[in-house]
């Protein structure tokens, strides 16, 4: 039998498909630690128009040149529609990502027409090496909070919604980077022991561990679950912020480190 | 026609989901239906393992490929490769330099991408095509002319691979192959290894490793052999999705075992799943 032709490392020779993670030396380095990242909603912000988008993108603005920040827009409405419809056609999971991820970039170019002029600059899921060079010319990327997992989301047995959203996005490119916390810019003070569009009396959770909120096993969250599961083992970003953005100046205290809002931390 | 809904300072599209939080259990549920459409139903995915085939140089990349080419016309199928040794390397080397995990991820598939090239440069002569990964809407263009299309394996994770216990990321190859049927409504799948099907110990270390030759998904899943010859990702997906039917691994060092698997025969080892269809 001809042999395999195989280079020396630390993982040759090993299978690499066990569930258990292998022992190996990591010391992992951030990539650029003092990012923040910004995600604005789709439907609690952006279907909104002009009334909720306009004060939020100016406080931003007036701290772009104190800090670097990476802003990820929601889908909203549009992709509850395609959810809809695909679910009708009962379509795959995979494909509704794809298609979801659509209206996610649609709402990141808007963002950046208005941001155009401050420097605001439309980036790919895969623009993060030229990040470097942005943030040093005092420019603003703006991406779609969408992972670009599309036709691999991973099929799930509660329904068709793919469970990797704009928040998981947003929370996987904060961690990718290395940036310590997600900063999630919405229209509810945080986050709630229920809806608190359907339940007026909720109430609101100020600081809770990611383990913790999901032992409480809520029906609804603020946050897609997945980023839950995740954030216990995530090795950077270790708090998710839920802000309040049609309150003015949440945006600008929460950029300036301010636990206004809710915290989820890792634990 | 569509309406438009404002009277809460948002602008809606009515819709079942409109004004729903999806992240809500309950509105989820309702978007779960008996019946999922199969997109290519009749295409088999065909995964040719980097390691077990391509790391072997000519001895097993050309006579496979004559295979392939033989087949041309026979059957639909894509093939999917690996990256095998590279990408092993590859690893090692980021995860010494301290890469983040999905800075990790994103660098395997262009070790993927080689062997692409490789395969590509012997079949081109036969009608094969490097595919972009997610260029799907052509296949019915490539597959209705007698062409063979070739895609990377690696799912785009990319940066967004999601943490994982150690450095390594978790959605691999042949949890990218698997997606990639399951997403079209493929029923199934031949992985292309250089072993004769799925142990109970990995035959490389153990002679007296036993062939699995038949199994289940369920019996797999309540008896997981601690080497496994596919990712273990793979399975945990399986028992979600909604089309696969059937996995096959063959030994793509043996002439005519992927042919007789693609003509429906059970050689290898042919793991399966109740699927309910409709």
């Amino acid at each position: 039998m001809v042999e395999r032709n195989l280079l020396e490392s630390t993982l040759s020779g090993s299978p690499m498909t066990s569930a258990k993670p292998q022992a190996l030396d990591y010391s992992p380095e951030a990539m650029l630690p003092d990012v923040k990242v910004l995600k604005i909603g789709g439907q609690s912000v952006l279907d909104r128009g002009r009334a909720a988008v306009f004060p939020i993108l100016d406080e931003i603005v007036r701290a772009k040149d104190a800090m670097q920040m990476l802003l990820c827009t929601g889908g909203g409405t549009r992709a509850r529609h395609i959810y809809s419809i695909a679910t009708d056609l009962e379509l795959p999971t995979g494909l509704l990502a794809t298609l979801g991820g659509y209206v996610a970039r649609q709402n990141a170019r808007m963002v950046q027409m208005l941001l155009a002029k401050h420097g605001g600059i439309y980036i790919m899921s895969d623009d993060f090496e030229k990040l470097p060079l942005y943030f040093k010319l005092g420019c603003i990327p703006i991406m779609a909070g969408m992972p670009p997992f599309g036709y691999w989301e991973k099929p799930s047995s509660e329904g068709r919604i793919p469970r990797h959203r704009t928040d998981a996005g947003v929370f996987l490119s904060a961690e990718v980077l290395g940036a310590k916390r997600a900063i999630f810019i919405k229209d509810e003070d945080g986050l709630f022991e229920d809806d608190p569009k359907k339940n007026k009396s909720a109430k609101l959770i100020r600081e809770i561990s990611a383990k913790e909120l999901l032992a409480r096993d809520l029906p609804d969250l603020a946050v897609e679950r997945v980023v839950l599961e995740y954030l216990p083992r995530a090795r950077y970003c270790h708090e998710l912020q839920i802000i309040n953005g049609l309150v003015p100046g949440n945006v600008t205290r929460a950029l300036a480190g301010e636990n206004v809002g809710s915290i989820i931390y890792k634990s | 026609m569509s309406k438009l809904v404002n009277d809460d300072g948002r602008t809606h599209i009515v819709s079942p989901l409109m004004r729903e939080s999806l992240v809500d259990r309950r509105v989820a549920r309702t978007t779960q239906t008996e019946n999922e459409l199969a997109i290519l139903p009749d295409v088999t995915l065909v995964s040719l393992g980097g390691h077990s085939i391509f790391d072997r140089g000519k001895a097993a990349i050309v006579p496979m490929a004559d295979e392939i080419a033989s087949l041309r016309g026979k059957h639909k199928f894509i093939v999917a490769v690996g990256g095998g040794t590279r990408v092993r390397h590859t690893i090692s080397v980021a995860v010494d330099l301290g890469l983040p995990m999905g800075g990790i991820a994103q660098l395997v598939g262009a070790m993927e991408e080689a062997n692409a090239v490789f395969l590509n440069a012997l079949l081109a002569k036969h009608g094969s095509i490097v595919m972009q990964r997610e260029h799907f809407w052509e296949l019915p263009l490539y597959l209705e002319t007698g062409m063979l299309p070739i895609v990377i394996s690696v799912p785009p994770y990319h940066f967004w691979e999601p943490p994982a216990e150690g450095p390594i990321p978790t959605h691999g190859s042949d949890f990218g192959v698997f997606i990639h049927a399951e997403v079209l409504g493929m029923k199934r799948i031949i992985f292309v290894k250089d072993e004769d099907g799925l142990y109970d110990s990995d035959p490389k270390k153990n002679p007296n490793a036993k062939l699995i030759k038949k199994s289940t998904l369920s019996d797999l899943l309540e008896n997981m052999p601690e080497e496994l010859i596919l990712d273990h990702t793979l399975f945990s997906v399986w028992k979600d999705a909604r089309h696969v039917e059937r996995i096959q691994i063959v030994n793509g060092l043996k002439p005519g075992e992927l042919t007789r698997a693609l003509a429906g025969e059970d050689v290898g080892t042919v793991i399966t799943k109740e699927v309910s269809r409709g």
